[in-house]
């Protein structure tokens, strides 16, 4: 297979300029493989945020190219752009969630619009709230739920749909250590079961000791690139 | 999960959460329909009141003089120039008297002391069913007016003229109320899809984000304007029913309604009614998500 075929992620001369000229991130070039745990870390304003929406289309770079998959998404429109968000599986910072509905209904959405089975639906949910300990909540509105409980729905319905990509925004900000490791094992199974993994964190306790590879953004730029065992580019 | 199932589903969640919206929706429609094919209905029986009175139609040209055969066909020719006709009958004094006479049945002892060559003669033209417009019958009877030897013509001028001009302003009501019809049913069920739109729009966002396809998200919401198009109309056209047929039971009677022979619409006409309401309410919604659903 060649390079690019195990590439999940590639980004060149990435930038993202806000008007009028507010910087967000200049020349980012990184690649990530299929079925890497990848970490950003960086200080808030950092740019984290904003190198994770344009992953997932949810906004588009200024300048510079990017590849899921080895497919430019940077034109992407119309269904081929929804094939391409049902494989991905973001947890926003700000949850996203829809505080109206349940919690069973919030996760169940992202399996909805790729149309699983009604059956496989509710036994996912029910398997991902056991292991996330919301079992409880099943049928609570995520309005009425603490915001460590809303993280982890969030998380819960990024994982869903068992996407090839999980994008993931500061997983653990509202959590207590358990619930941290908690939440930190499922995403280590998804990447063992072949998802790559992008987790956006300035939770030092998270990357201190991974043998992942870490990536520094300063504001908007990439400051330090830590390869595979903790050797630093 | 199919996808028509979940966008039913979704129709279903979208009523729920609207349902005031909804049913204001819904009455307008149906009130709609209901206020144009009332007319529509009248105009419809008018229209055929007239071709049976046009049926009836016959002018009657008095003369001076009772015509000898050789005048009779010259005037026969005459009026044949104008265009042809269905019947002339030439009605002689004496037939005239005879005629008033059993139509006062009873009470002909008035014609007593009456001579009986009182009444004048006349010709009774039937005109062919192609001459039916007023202005046509107008054209004819001045034409027969400038006859030799003719006296009056009378066709029920007044009767036929209010007639027709009755019929002329139901059509311009029918018009109007078609025209409020369309109005209504696009501006109601577009303002109702756009109060559900803004009511969903966290949820449309988190839709598109998770992978939700255009017509993942659209059909919900056309289906939504198809749904009031066909309750709306159904609910319009079962209204007018329900009145035509208490009017009939309550005013059939001996009466001014009973010179009417009434009749509903023909299924077509009530199928094409429906099927006009669903058109403009899914185009009111479709005209919605254009301007508010930009994907």
């Amino acid at each position: 297979m060649s390079k690019t075929a195990e590439t999940m992620i590639e980004m060149i001369k990435v930038s993202k300029i806000y008007p009028p000229d507010v910087v967000a991130l200049r020349d980012i070039s990184i690649s990530i493989d299929v079925g890497e745990m990848f970490f950003i870390i960086g200080m808030s304003g950092a740019g984290k945020t904003t190198l994770l929406k344009l992953l997932c289309s949810m906004d588009s770079p200024s300048k510079g190219l990017i590849e899921i998959g080895g497919k430019s998404i940077n034109q992407l429109k119309g269904s081929k752009l929804a094939r391409l968000r049902q494989k991905i599986g973001v947890a926003y910072q700000d949850f996203k969630l829809l505080t109206d509905r349940t919690t069973a209904e919030n996760i169940a959405i992202s399996m909805e619009v790729s149309y699983k089975k009604p059956q496989m639906i509710r036994n996912r949910v029910r398997t991902l709230l056991e292991q996330l300990d919301l079992a409880d909540k099943h049928d609570t509105i995520t309005g009425e739920l603490s915001r460590g409980e809303q993280q982890r729905v969030a998380l819960a319905r990024a994982i869903a749909n068992s996407p090839t990509m999980i994008l993931v925004d500061e997983p653990t900000g509202n959590l207590d250590a358990t619930t941290t490791e908690r939440v930190m094992q499922l995403l280590t199974n998804c990447n063992k079961a072949g998802a790559t993994v992008v987790i956006a964190t300035h939770d030092q306790s998270l990357y201190q000791h991974t043998s992942h590879r870490v990536m520094e953004l300063r504001k908007g730029q990439l400051h330090a690139l830590a390869e595979t065992g903790g050797k630093t580019s | 999960m199919s996808f028509w199932f979940t966008v039913i589903r979704q129709v279903g969640r979208n009523l729920r959460m609207t349902w005031g919206s909804q049913i204001m929706t819904l009455l307008t429609v149906s009130l709609s329909v209901l206020i144009f094919a009332f007319f529509y209905l009248i105009y419809t029986n008018m229209l055929h009141f007239g071709d049976k009175l046009g049926n009836d139609l016959s002018l009657i040209v008095y003369l001076e003089e009772e015509p000898v055969p050789e005048m009779q066909q010259q005037l026969i020719s005459k009026i044949k120039a104008f265009d042809d006709v269905e019947e002339i009958r030439f009605i002689s004094r004496a037939q005239a008297y005879q005629r008033f006479a059993s139509q006062l049945g009873k009470n002909q002892d008035v014609l007593n002391d009456i001579p009986k060559d009182f009444l004048p003669p006349s010709i009774e033209v039937v005109p062919m069913k192609n001459l039916r417009s007023l202005n046509q019958v107008k054209l004819f009877s001045a034409y027969l007016a400038r006859l030799p030897g003719t006296t009056k013509v009378q066709y029920g001028q007044d009767w036929v003229e209010r007639f027709y001009y009755f019929t002329k302003l139901l059509s311009i009501i029918v018009l109007l109320s078609g025209t409020l019809l369309i109005l209504t049913t696009i501006f109601m069920v577009a303002y109702t899809i756009r109060l559900t739109i803004l009511g969903r729009q966290a949820e449309l966002e988190l839709l598109k984000l998770v992978g939700a396809t255009n017509n993942y998200i659209r059909t919900p919401f056309l289906l939504e304007g198809l749904f009031q198009g066909i309750l709306g109309s159904s609910l319009g056209i079962a209204s007018l029913f329900v009145l035509f047929q208490w009017i009939k039971l309550h005013f059939s009677g001996p009466g001014f309604l009973n010179l009417f022979e009434f009749s509903f619409f023909s299924p077509m006409v009530g199928l094409t009614i429906i099927g006009v309401s669903i058109l403009l309410c899914t185009l009111g919604s479709y005209s919605t998500m254009q301007k508010f659903l930009r994907i």
